[in-house]
């Protein structure tokens, strides 16, 4: 039978009932014995000390209560003295044993360090609702073609906004990156275009002045602007006098107000004026700008879409041929907007995941491995009276202290991580930098491992509250023999969740290999780019445009250490560059209400971009400085678009000009010159668009906003003062952006080298894991076999050959674990294949090299251990027992 | 003729029980027994109510106890004072003394001047 500490009596004591019976006894014998002796007879003797006593049982119960209570609140003192003893043993034992201690506790933190890092990330990413009052009502509203999605036409934004029933409001916006002048210098800012509803719709205020009216969202009306709180702090000092704040950019505007703080969507805009201001594309097929709007109440993302679709249909029905919806696309802000970034976070989940179970999984196995060792320790405390309750207790304390400070490690290592990975996170994962720790999600994986320290803490002591005591002093096989069988089960999951880890890493880390090993097609190696703009306010006329180009690429190339230098649209790897219709003489066109006979990207170009760039130009000619505005129109092509359009042909000579998708304006036909290698647009990953470039000469009207791009020996700083003293005596009043294409080439590859340097991590300390747990696993089994291996070692064996049958014998299991590994890495790692490039997710290198890889680490990690079994002295090993 | 007997004050109890046992350890029925002569009947004290108030002094860790085999050779539970009841019974006669001396004064003043 078992009893509560409260049922137990306390040495010398007797329990309370008898103990206050007995006392109140022995006064009334006492006191009839006194009255006897004064004469009295027994009988009355009796009866007057009872009733001299007075109220015998209420004073029996008044004593039973009292002295119960106080026996309780004793006793509770001392079970919590117990627990400061038992505490303090428990850290004077790991102290003893720091080996074990720091295993158990590194184990537990890395688990939960990187479990709540990244969880912690998630939860900022993903999980985190947007910014604006009822976010989730926020839908990005867009065109479904039959090759994907693409920006709503303007026209057609204004039928739906009248037209569909699902929209509490409905606007358009689209931002660029400009001058804007006004402010104490001219500035590169970004400003977004913004139609009537769009601040109504994001539910945002100002925090000065007021947010655009109906009459400024008209065109012809007087422009305003409302700037973000950063611009209004940084470029007009926090001025409260709005009236006096003027800018210049693409219009001559009033400042009416100021954004509330932290407010700058889109783009992390600078600056809000309305979209109205400028004439727009009356073509239904001209997808410029973005929809975005806010639902009805109870209105679904896929009800508006079938709203909005019908209305394109009926839109269809009367545009014609200019018209290029299949319907429309509704889809949540906030998923969009984690787009990006959801595979590689589900992904870094399930690799923290994995981690964790790893590490429970070794700290199962090293308390088991504790456990085993002091059964006998323990056997010999229950023998000697200590309590199973004690026992069970002091091992639970043990387990305790161990969870707490591995939990307390692991939330110093999680914050450790979350610095560390902001620094290294790409771009797209900006929100990083604000990423924190998250108290429910740290609570969730510390109790995670606490759960794990207490449960495997705790299995083998109730094992011995179960078992003889006699049977494990002595000694006992049995019961070691199928711990043995758990713990090797438990190493072997370990070795099988570090291959997952591994294989994926692994096929990672030949991802990123092979896209760094992609021929880029040009060298970025010593280029330094800056881009400028022009604006119609500071530049009416184009011409003076191009004469500021002109001017500034001739005082650039006359830097001394300037090798090359020239301007283009959009540099490789930026982006992908702007897309439209042309027409290829003498080809037939693609609908007989336009010239298109085919799309291409469109670029610019100038003498030395080529060169600067080291893009090789693989047939005909460079840009020559007789390409000028008056000679005839010449234009250079990219190889895909040469291999399109005139397969095995000669493209030189071949004619052809942009045909416009508005027909505002038909360009003249210009010729063919040169075709020049291929270079990556949007990503390095995908293949380059059929591009062809102008010189901006011949094109001025996309002369207003060039990116130049500089091949230089000097360093990038003197670069940078150099070119902007040469702009300055051209200009001083156009502000540049510099760059460096190593930079833009590296930033190509960041999610890739995060996600490689992450999971590389994780699969490393996942190996470090499971080779503790090799070592562990034979350490355990050479002590239990000392006496066998000390009869091998008397009979004669070679001490070599011992060591090799322990290692050999371990090495079952950890193939057992590589084999159930590379099974789950055949599932899983089909999760990773939109990551992969070029490599399958069975890629037999990453497999293969995984598996020789775990084989060694084992081979190693056994190594030691059985070296020392073979060190046996046959005579003490048989003694021993 | 003799008064009646007063009822004792409340609290003054713990003071006789700390007091006998400051003598020496001894069990509830010598204490019973010790009061009632030296207060000569005087005080009017339940036999019964000294016992509560020994275990409360128990709980309040003033006194200890053991059940001890005495001289007639009949097991009794027998009480001894703790240091921290000798210096509750140190504070209790201090704390008496002054309040009997003060209330003495007030009792036997006669009245000088203007009182009323």
């Amino acid at each position: 039978m078992t009893r509560t500490p409260e049922e137990l009596p306390l040495s010398g004591q007797k329990p309370v009932d008898e103990d206050v019976r007995q006392e109140l006894q022995d006064h009334i014998e006492r006191r009839a014995a006194e009255l006897v002796e004064g004469g009295w007879t027994v009988a009355d003797a009796r009866a007057e000390a009872e009733r001299v006593f007075g109220d015998i049982r209420g004073v029996s119960d008044e004593c039973r209560h009292i002295t119960s209570k106080a026996r309780r609140s004793r006793r509770r003192g001392e079970w919590l003295d117990g627990v400061t003893s038992d505490l303090r043993f428990a850290l004077r034992l790991l102290r003893r044993s720091p080996t074990f201690a720091f295993v158990a506790i590194a184990t537990l933190a890395l688990g939960v360090g990187a479990n709540s890092a990244i969880f912690s990330l998630i939860d900022g990413v993903l999980l985190r609702p947007l910014p604006y009052p009822r976010g989730d009502q926020l839908v990005n509203v867009a065109e479904q073609h039959r090759k994907g999605a693409s920006h709503l036409p303007y026209a057609n934004f204004v039928d739906i906004r009248a037209q569909s029933k699902s929209f509490q409001q409905l606007a358009e916006f689209y931002s660029s990156r400009s001058t804007v002048l006004g402010a104490n210098a001219p500035i590169r800012a970004t400003t977004a275009f913004v139609t009537g509803d769009f601040f109504p719709m994001l539910r945002t205020t100002v925090q000065l002045g007021r947010l655009t009216t109906a009459a400024d969202h008209q065109f012809g009306a007087v422009p305003v602007a409302v700037i973000s709180d950063r611009f209004w702090r940084d470029h007009f000092a926090a001025n409260r006098d709005l009236q006096s704040l003027r800018l210049r950019g693409e219009f001559n505007m009033q400042v009416v107000g100021v954004a509330a703080p932290g407010f700058d969507f889109p783009d992390g805009a600078d600056i809000w004026i309305p979209l109205e201001l400028e004439r727009q594309a009356t073509s239904r097929t001209a997808h410029n700008a973005a929809a975005l709007g806010r639902l009805r109440d109870g209105v679904t993302p896929a009800a508006a879409q079938q709203d909005v679709s019908t209305v394109l249909r009926h839109i269809g029905e009367t545009a014609g041929l200019d018209f290029d919806a299949v319907g429309a696309r509704v889809t949540s802000l906030h998923a969009d907007q984690a787009g990006g970034t959801r595979t590689p976070l589900l992904l870094l989940l399930g690799a923290s995941g994995l981690l964790l179970l790893t590490a429970c999984t070794n700290l199962a196995s090293t308390l088991l491995a504790r456990g085993t060792a002091r059964q006998q320790e323990l056997a010999v405390r229950t023998a000697i009276g200590a309590g199973r309750g004690r026992v069970v207790r002091q091992i639970f304390t043990e387990s305790l202290v161990i969870a707490v400070l591995g939990c307390g490690a692991g939330l110093v290592l999680a914050e450790g991580l979350l610095r560390g990975m902001a620094l290294v996170a790409p771009p797209e994962l900006v929100v990083m930098q604000t990423a924190r720790l998250d108290l429910p999600v740290v609570g969730f994986t510390a109790a995670t491992a606490l759960a794990t320290a207490l449960l495997f803490g705790f299995l083998p002591g109730l094992r011995i509250s179960a078992v003889d005591t006699g049977q494990l002093m002595r000694g006992s096989r049995g019961a070691s023999s199928r711990r043995g069988a758990i713990w090797s089960a438990l190493v072997a999951v370990q070795v099988a969740l570090a291959v997952i880890l591994l294989i994926g890493s692994g096929l990672l880390i030949r991802s990123f290999a092979r896209v760094t090993q992609v021929d880029l097609g040009f060298d970025p190696v010593g280029v330094t780019t800056f881009a400028t703009d022009l604006p119609e306010l500071n530049y009416p006329d184009v011409q003076q445009a191009i004469r500021f180009h002109d001017r500034v690429l001739e005082l650039v190339r006359a830097i001394p250490g300037v090798q090359a230098a020239g301007v283009t649209l959009v540099p490789p790897l930026a982006d992908e560059g702007p897309s439209g219709g042309i027409e290829v003489e003498g080809k037939p066109a693609l609908s007989p209400a336009y010239p298109s006979t085919g799309h291409g990207i469109y670029q610019l170009a100038s003498v030395g971009f080529f060169q600067s760039l080291g893009i090789k130009i693989v047939r005909g000619r460079d840009f020559a400085e007789s390409d000028t505005p008056t000679s005839p129109p010449v234009v250079i092509v990219n190889q895909q678009l040469a291999a399109r359009e005139w397969p095995g042909e000669d493209p030189i000579g071949k004619r052809f000009r942009e045909s416009g998708m508005d027909r505002v304006a038909v360009e003249p036909w210009a010729t063919v010159i040169g075709v020049a290698r291929d270079v990556p647009a949007s990503s390095r990953t995908s293949p380059p668009g059929e591009t062809y470039y102008y010189t901006y000469r011949q094109l001025p009207n996309r002369a207003r906003f060039l990116t130049a791009t500089v091949r230089s020996i000097l360093p990038t700083a003197q670069l940078e003062r150099a070119i902007r003293a040469a702009i300055d005596r051209v200009d001083p009043n156009v502000p540049a952006e510099f760059g460096t294409m190593p930079a833009v080439v590296a930033s190509s590859v960041a999610t890739r080298r995060f996600m490689v340097l992450l999971l590389g991590l994780f699969a490393g300390v996942a190996l470090l894991l499971a080779a503790v747990g090799i070592y562990g696993v034979v350490a355990y089994s050479v002590a239990q076999r000392t006496r066998e291996i000390g009869i091998r070692i008397a009979l004669g064996a070679a001490p070599a050959a011992v060591g090799r049958m322990v290692q050999l014998g371990a090495m079952g299991v950890v193939l057992a674990g590589v084999a159930i590994g590379v099974a789950g890495a055949l599932g899983a790692t089909r999760l990773l294949r939109s990551l992969l490039y070029e490599v399958t997710p069975t890629d037999p290198l990453a497999f293969g090299g995984v598996i020789v890889l775990l084989v060694v680490t084992a081979w190693l990690a056994s190594w030691a251990p059985a070296r020392r079994g073979t060190r046996i002295d046959p005579v003490a090993a048989i003694r021993a027992e | 003729m003799p008064a009646a007997p007063m009822a004792l004050v409340k609290g003054t109890l713990d003071i006789l029980i700390l007091r006998t046992l400051a003598w020496g350890p001894t069990h509830g029925y010598a204490i019973s027994r010790w009061i009632r002569e030296m207060t000569r009947d005087d005080l009017q004290v339940e036999e019964g109510a000294l016992y509560p108030a020994l275990r409360r002094l128990e709980e309040r860790e003033l006194v200890e106890s053991a059940w001890k085999r005495t001289e007639t050779g009949r097991e009794a539970k027998v009480y001894h004072l703790t240091a921290a009841g000798r210096r509750q019974l140190q504070r209790d006669l201090d704390g008496w003394t002054r309040y009997v001396t003060a209330m003495t004064r007030v009792l036997q003043a006669r009245p000088s001047g203007a009182i009323g």
